[in-house]
């Protein structure tokens, strides 16, 4: 029970950096994201082609670079290009629904291609134990609704995590890209790499501590 | 309150997308639940997108990035030239059809259910409870499940469940009631992971009956020395 006791602890910190988070915020210059954010919005309100055709050359070449990544499985051209078309197309249908105070535009557009990859890997039977009464979006939820949440400030947490991911050591950093960008289970990284579970967790563990300052700094 | 939540690495797995559907059903119901968890999981989909936002770009030549373009807004078209009212009206008759043959169970333990945890109920509309022991009653879901076994386990008020070690790995959720054991009370939202080995005995509390919803590995079928089905939730120790 006594990681339990620490989680808890560490939730009520939590609370606390939510407003001092928010402060910094409002003197934080406009990021990067927040253009891709505006395109997203423009999408969505005024179904705007220009618009989404920039989001379209600046994100399916991160896509496929992000898929590319993956250790083997799968990394052939055609699934990269297929998950673009898949991704996009979801991006399309679901940008009304998007809301920039929730999610950091490149986020919201992971979130539906981590679940675009759960699907695809569903179909080619790699999760067996998907039952039809459910889909990928009722357990993987992009929805952004009805979170009863304090949302930090997306674009400026987004801008320390990615600075806080290129600070970690290696042997960190090693393990979060594979858990993400191959897709992989701490156990089926613990195989590949030849090391002990406890240490794949402790790992993990050991940089979510170090984002998770970064963000708060 | 909740006080027990699943552990970073977890989430991290659900965040990624490469833990197995049925924990990350038990995760989704609590995430639903845990404004906590919530929150954490806005930062483990962060790392996602930074990642997202930092990977190595890959070109297609200009004109193939072009034709990719074309190609989807060519079915996009396609999908918003389709008669949308014929597909809402389809959409629609199937939702009716559906809520007319789901009854949501009246038992006021379903009523406050998170959203993942009502999309499982409308999917298996006739829970099939079974008698596992004194108070103990379980309800399986229809799923394909090799690898792990869903179920609903509903405990009935001051019931003792008989004590159990658990053969595979077993996460439960307290969804209505509370019940406790020797390291404390758990009460709806709260996660719990038993490993393979762990004994416990939990009692529900006095005045409530308690449901949980819960996920055991490996349901392999093992056959009691009374020659029935024995679930891995109640094998019994010889005493």
């Amino acid at each position: 029970m006594r990681a339990d006791a620490q989680n808890t602890y560490n939730g009520r910190n939590g609370m606390k950096h939510v407003h001092s988070e928010s402060m910094i915020v409002q003197a934080s210059e406009k990021t990067r994201d927040d253009e891709w954010s505006n395109l997203l919005l423009k999408v969505g309100r005024h179904r705007d082609r220009q618009a989404f055709e920039r989001l379209f050359s600046h994100f399916a070449p991160l896509i496929k670079g992000f898929q590319f990544s993956r250790g083997g499985q799968s990394s052939a051209p055609e699934a990269a290009d297929e998950l673009v078309q898949e991704v996009m197309f979801k991006v399309w249908r679901k940008a009304p629904s998007f809301n920039p105070e929730k999610a950091a535009a490149s986020t919201w557009i992971f979130t539906i291609m981590r679940n675009c990859r759960i699907d695809a890997m569903r179909r080619r039977g790699r999760q067996p134990e998907a039952d039809d009464s459910l889909n990928v979006e009722d357990i993987w939820d992009d929805s952004q609704d009805d979170q009863p949440l304090v949302y930090l400030q997306q674009s400026r947490s987004q801008t320390a995590v990615a600075s806080g991911i290129e600070s970690l050591p290696p042997e960190q950093s090693h393990v979060i890209e594979k858990a993400y960008m191959e897709g992989k289970s701490h156990s089926e990284i613990s195989e590949e790499l030849g090391l002990p579970l406890g240490t794949v967790k402790s790992r993990v563990r050991l940089a979510l501590k170090k984002l998770q300052s970064t963000i708060v700094r | 309150m909740i006080h027990h939540h699943p552990d970073n690495n977890m989430l991290l797995e659900y965040a990624s997308g490469s833990l197995n559907w049925a924990h990350s059903l038990v995760v989704a119901a609590h995430v639903q639940l845990c404004p906590k968890c919530a929150s954490q999981l806005q930062m483990l989909n962060g790392i996602g997108g930074s990642l997202l936002a930092a990977s190595q770009p890959v070109m297609s030549g200009g004109p193939q990035q072009a034709d990719a373009f074309d190609k989807l807004m060519q079915r996009i078209d396609e999908d918003e030239a389709a008669p949308l009212e014929e597909e809402a009206a389809a959409a629609e008759s199937a939702r009716t059809l559906a809520r007319a043959s789901y009854k949501t169970p009246k038992d006021p333990m379903f009523s406050s259910v998170p959203p993942v945890v009502k999309k499982v109920l409308e999917g298996n509309p006739l829970l099939k409870w079974r008698r596992l022991s004194k108070g103990l009653k379980e309800a399986r879901l229809k799923t394909d499940q090799r690898q792990h076994e869903v179920a609903f386990h509903r405990i009935s008020p001051g019931s003792k469940v008989a004590e159990h070690d658990h053969r595979g790995k077993e996460i439960t959720m307290v969804l209505y009631g509370s019940f406790s054991d020797a390291d404390g009370v758990y009460t709806p939202g709260d996660f719990l992971v038993r490993e393979p080995g762990e004994v416990h005995r939990p009692t529900a509390t006095q005045d409530q009956e308690c449901l949980c919803l819960s996920v055991v590995e490996a349901p392999v079928a093992l056959t009691g020395f009374m020659g029935k089905l024995v679930n891995p939730f109640l094998s019994f120790r010889p005493q």
